[in-house]
């Protein structure tokens, strides 16, 4: 059975946000999209515990509260350090990798440049996601 | 007494004569031997004490003797610059002179000069009278009497603030080079990643206006859609390269045998390799100790570059190694386009592609330079345009 997803997208690329729904809409998948546009954003959004994300899309860089940070936010919390959150960067920095695992992350995708192989890798990314059974609240 | 006797004592008493004349003699040449002995020896004892007066002056190092007290019984000249302290005239004693966080350092030192007798390579900080703190280096012995009882210390000791100083400076030189390297690491990756953004977000909206107009679109502009495609790949490229170019340099530490005949064999493995060229190494490759990663990049542009350049119907690379003392000698030799004598020099240095292309950013030989002179070596090349190419690197063993 494929699952409809909750998909937290914390990005502030506003046209990376426009490359994933446009992905989905393409993809025809049936999801939901969430955005954030930083991660205090993001923290207000998963305040309202009843609604939570069935996973998170993370970029690395942003303003403010930046990937990495944000991820120690969230693993530090006890509700929150269960959604499975996947890390959606640019960054192939051998050191960024290895500390996202270490704190824990379910996934770690570098952006390609061509947009048909990001369709492509998003596509089985939430193919992925979609046979899992997720905690659901 | 009769005239017998009277003779008889008179004989006797000329022998006595002659043999205290003798003996007085003897007596007078043993005086003047021991004399002459006991001048000697003066001499020598003077020649001595002067000598060590000399050795105690002219010692460039400070010479300094205190009882078992501590209290300061002899400076030297140097001793006395070095400490300030004028000894004639002030008491002095050396518990004093420790710098205060050295304090514990110096018991530890003085408890093993009594029970050892001596210490050696003691390395501390001291206090002069102006309370000024410097660096010593101080060898230090217990001096004893005759029947074996200690009496007094003495020590040498040598001023090294200068020296110490130098050290701390170049840790701290060190330590911050090295935080600069993280930090321009960083950087290069931050830089790559901001000049890597924009390029996603082109393509991306270059692919939507292809997409939602494909059928409006016509052939020249489908075309020129697919020169910026291409263009945005090169760019791409280009700052893939220049990180990796900026990152050869760090992180030099990784260094263990590396076997480089299994390298290479498997490098060749999964390189793509055209069907019309043969890839040969003429002799077993040896072990050498370095970073395996840098290696492979190494072995690989070099490799790659080789069938990049291959004109011919049949091609061929061959591969082989020579032990020339202290590194080894390797070769990659082709049958490519070759490369004319003008630029043999300039195609090391980075951006200096000599065929635009969009796979040649001009970056690859740079770094293939840079990882040999990393493993100490040298890099040159031999070759005829038209007939081939033989790259010439060495490797420290």
């Amino acid at each position: 059975m494929v699952t409809k997803l909750k998909i937290l997208l914390i990005e502030d690329d506003m046209i990376e946000i426009m490359k994933l729904n446009r992905t989905i809409s393409k993809l025809e998948l049936n999801h939901e999209i969430i955005e954030a546009n930083n991660g205090e954003e993001a923290l207000q959004i998963l305040e309202k515990k009843d609604s939570l994300p069935d996973i998170i899309l993370l970029d690395l860089n942003m303003p403010k509260i930046n990937g990495i940070e944000f991820l120690n936010i969230l693993k530090n919390n006890d509700v929150l350090k269960y959604i499975p959150t996947v890390i959606l960067t640019t960054s192939n920095n051998q050191k960024d990798l290895l500390e996202c695992y270490k704190i824990g992350v379910a996934g770690y995708v570098i952006k390609p440049l061509k947009y048909e192989d990001y369709v492509s890798k998003i596509d089985k990314l939430l193919a992925y996601w979609s046979i899992n059974e997720l905690i659901k609240v | 007494m009769s005239q017998d006797q009277v003779e008889i004592l008179q004989r006797a008493l000329k022998r006595e004569k002659a043999a205290r004349k003798a003996a007085e003699k003897i007596l007078e040449e043993k005086s003047r031997e021991l004399y002459f002995t006991s001048q000697k020896l003066e001499q020598l004892l003077d020649e001595k004490s002067s000598q060590l007066q000399g050795v105690f002056e002219n010692i460039i190092d400070a010479y300094v003797v205190m009882d078992l007290q501590g209290n300061i019984i002899k400076f030297n000249e140097a001793a006395t610059k070095l400490f300030g302290f004028d000894i004639e005239r002030e008491s002095v004693n050396v518990i004093n002179l420790i710098y205060k966080e050295d304090y514990e350092y110096a018991i530890t030192s003085f408890m093993q000069l009594q029970s050892n007798g001596y210490f050696k390579d003691y390395e501390a900080r001291v206090y002069t009278k102006s309370k000024e703190v410097k660096w010593v280096h101080i060898n230090a012995s217990v001096i004893f009497d005759k029947d074996k009882n200690p009496v007094a210390a003495q020590g040498i000791v040598r001023d090294i603030t200068e020296f110490k100083n130098l050290e701390i400076q170049k840790e701290k030189l060190l330590s911050k080079l090295e935080k600069s390297n993280d930090e321009l690491q960083e950087y290069a990756h931050i830089v790559s990643h901001d000049l890597k953004s924009p390029l996603r977000s082109i393509h991306a909206l270059v692919s939507w206006l292809k997409e939602d107009n494909i059928n409006s679109l016509d052939k020249a502009s489908l075309k020129n859609i697919e020169l910026i495609e291409l263009t945005l790949e090169k760019m791409e490229q280009l700052i893939t390269d220049v990180l990796n170019y900026s990152s050869v340099g760090s992180d030099t530490s990784l260094r263990e045998e590396i076997d480089l005949n299994g390298l290479v064999s498997q490098l060749v493995s999964i390189l793509y390799v055209p069907e019309n060229i043969e890839i040969k190494s003429l002799n077993i490759l040896p072990n050498i100790t370095g970073d395996k990663t840098k290696l492979q990049q190494l072995f690989q542009n070099l490799i790659s570059n080789a069938i990049k350049f291959i004109d011919k119907e049949k091609g061929t690379i061959i591969i082989d190694v020579e032990d020339v003392n202290s590194h080894y000698k390797f070769s990659i030799k082709d049958n490519g386009i070759g490369i004319e004598k003008q630029f043999h020099e300039k195609i090391f240095k980075i951006f200096h592609s000599l065929k635009k292309s969009k796979d040649s950013t001009g970056i690859g030989l740079s770094i293939v330079k840079k990882i040999v002179n990393l493993h100490e070596g040298e890099i040159w090349l031999d070759s005829e345009p038209n007939v081939g190419t033989t790259f010439y690197f060495t490797l420290k063993k």
